[in-house]
């Protein structure tokens, strides 16, 4: 039972990172990207090749490109880059012209050519069955038996979580943050004030996409597999409904909304007892569950559980105790 | 040149589905300006409609009505069910969009617990290939074509000729002075959604015996083709969707003969991203059309 509670806390987890990635680009940039959750596959199918070892030249029928046998940091890394760099050029290409929905088809349309060119060329990541075997990272090192290996897991994921939570609340308030919200609000009046709508975006573009090969690397080091079944297009509606339940814009909502959608209705659901008269229908109910919950919100509270903070309704520099106290003395000195 | 006009043959039927379908969602949008995410969704309930009335009569007629009644019913109930609240809240359009792609995440898996998710076949009865010209066709395609004319041939007399038609295209041009001029709005929205509905329904049942059986997510994997086919030919407008469909229909068939059956549909998506990023409007369409709204 805890073990079931760890492995169904992580995954939430984990989807919570994708879900800031897909929060930057829509909920900051106002973005509505569906290729998000490619990135998510593109970052898993990179960190596997590059950790797994060269495939076996005999005729098992396993194949895929690459094999470095590389430690997990590097292939982190390479995996995180290659989202990044990725996004660079489809972003570069999608933000010159398009918005909104057509922006979400066009991407939508990509992940389609993206999933059939992997599934049929199966030189690359072996196609319809999939890389396997990348999972475990750093226990050759640990020895750690599976239970305490997950609780393991769990802090891993915890504090990755921790540190891109306390990244993008950062950038959130620095000026960057601020032109990207402004431009997605009112472009001509941000770019009168000197933001270039178009780079800003691309910058938010990347950085999700830099976020999404983060969550992947950690998908695919948590289950080992990854195969085109693991990303169909119904996953970055799941990471739309868990923006939306949490928080458009908010990165405390994102992770709430990921650990709701992820952690409570669709793995949680799994500790009710099955239904007599619908067998096999689970998953179904889930993603009908998931989709009812979706609509209400976008009915009722569009903003969301926790709405996106607002300049005016924070604290203020001026209102910091340090700043106040720099403020208290400069005026002594000024008085005497 | 054999292979080539086979290929232009089947493609010819790939577009007489595709026709159907593009040009009920063209239609729709024309007149609410919101894409409809779960159109696919729509042509698979008329299929698994034709499913349900195959197993209790061999009638095709029967089956044909079926499909048609069961997706006008499928989209009057988006729309009044879900449209017109979130209309009437003023709700922003990329959330009206979220609401289509919701509609369709419940019609696929409310599909799956009564059906189940294993596909089921679907078949007319056929009569092998029959050779007419220089293409190689079966009696299932030539009647595949020859509705999608007259399909299309009522509909272009329906908006012409009819003062439904001339409400339409009044809706579609200018809904606000459309409306102050006394052009019942809502009805013809409403009209608009169950007609288009009814198309999708017939192109779900077409393609169902096209493909020659069914699983929860037919249509919704042909929704991106659909949604090519209007893309390349205009959004919003119906003459040119057809034309679009045309150009994707064929494209894709001469692809799978040519490069690989299993890229047919990249070709088709790959139109789709060179249309938007190149001539959003359309390659049929000369007017400015903003997209960045």
């Amino acid at each position: 039972m805890t073990y079931l509670i760890v492995t169904v806390v992580t995954f939430a987890l984990i989807y919570a990172v994708a879900a800031t990635a897909l929060n930057v680009r829509w909920g900051w940039a106002g973005e509505f990207d569906f290729f998000v959750y490619a990135l998510v596959a593109v970052g898993a199918y990179t960190y596997a090749v590059i950790v797994l070892p060269p495939a076996p030249r005999n005729d098992t029928g396993l194949t895929y490109i690459l094999g470095l046998n590389q430690s997990p940091l590097v292939g982190a890394a390479v995996a995180v880059v290659v989202c990044a760099v990725m996004s660079l050029v489809i972003g570069s290409i999608a933000l010159r012209s398009l918005r909104q929905v057509f922006f979400g088809i066009t991407t939508f349309a990509a992940v389609l050519i993206l999933s059939a060119v992997i599934t049929q060329q199966t030189s690359l990541f072996n196609g319809f069955t999939g890389v396997f075997g990348a999972g475990q990272p750093f226990n050759s090192v640990l020895k750690l038996s599976p239970s305490a290996y997950n609780i393991f897991f769990l802090l891993l994921c915890g504090a990755i979580v921790g540190g891109v939570y306390f990244l993008l609340q950062r950038i959130f308030w620095s000026p960057y943050g601020l032109a990207l919200r402004a431009i997605r609000e009112d472009e001509v009046a941000a770019a009168a004030f000197g933001h270039d709508p178009y780079v800003a975006r691309l910058k938010a573009y990347v950085l999700g996409g830099a976020l999404a090969g983060l969550s992947g690397t950690l998908l695919v080091a948590y289950i080992g597999a990854f195969n085109p079944q693991a990303w169909s297009p119904i996953e970055t509606v799941l990471l739309f409904a868990a923006i939306i339940i949490g928080g458009t814009g908010n990165m405390k909502g994102a992770v709430l909304g990921s650990l709701i959608v992820f952690g409570l209705i669709l793995e949680g659901t799994q500790f009710l007892p099955p239904i007599p008269a619908l067998p096999n229908a689970e998953a179904a109910l889930r993603a009908i569950a998931v989709g009812l919950v979706m609509l209400a919100f976008l009915r009722w509270r569009p903003q969301g559980v926790l709405p996106e903070q607002h300049y005016r309704d924070v604290p203020r520099v001026r209102d910091d105790p340090l700043a106040r106290l720099v403020r208290l003395v400069a005026h002594r000195r000024g008085t005497q | 040149m054999t292979v080539l006009l086979h290929s232009v043959g089947f493609g010819l039927v790939a577009a007489a589905i595709i026709a159907l379908g593009s040009v009920a969602f063209s239609l729709q949008f024309s007149v609410t300006t919101t894409p409809n995410f779960a159109h696919g969704d729509i042509l698979t309930i008329g299929a698994y409609a034709a499913l349900g009335a195959q197993t209790l009569t061999h009638n095709i007629a029967a089956e044909v009505i079926a499909a048609v009644v069961a997706g006008g019913l499928a989209a009057s109930i988006l729309n009044l069910a879900l449209m017109e609240p979130f209309l009437k809240l003023r709700a922003p359009r990329i959330s009206i969009f979220l609401v289509t792609v919701v509609f369709g995440l419940l019609a696929q898996n409310i599909i799956l617990i009564v059906f189940g998710g294993s596909p089921a076949t679907f078949q007319l009865p056929t009569s092998g290939l029959i050779h007419v010209g220089p293409f190689l066709w079966t009696n299932i395609d030539i009647e595949t074509m020859i509705s999608a004319v007259v399909i299309l041939g009522s509909l272009h007399v329906l908006l012409r000729y009819t003062k439904f038609g001339k409400s339409l295209r009044a809706v579609s041009d200018n809904p606000e002075l459309a409306r102050v001029t006394g052009v019942p709005y809502r009805r013809v929205v409403r009209i608009t959604w169950l007609l288009d509905g009814m198309m999708a329904g017939f192109a779900g049942f077409i393609l169902a015996a096209y493909v020659g059986g069914l699983t929860p997510t037919l249509g919704f994997s042909y929704l991106v083709v659909i949604f090519a086919a209007s893309v390349v030919g205009g959004l919003g407008r119906p003459y040119g969707t057809a034309l679009g469909a045309l150009v994707i229909g064929v494209a894709m068939q001469v692809a799978s003969a040519y490069v690989a059956p299993d890229y047919s549909e990249s070709v088709a998506f790959g139109l789709l991203i060179v249309a938007l990023l190149i001539r959003p409007q359309g390659i049929f369409r000369a007017e400015i059309w903003n997209f960045a709204e």
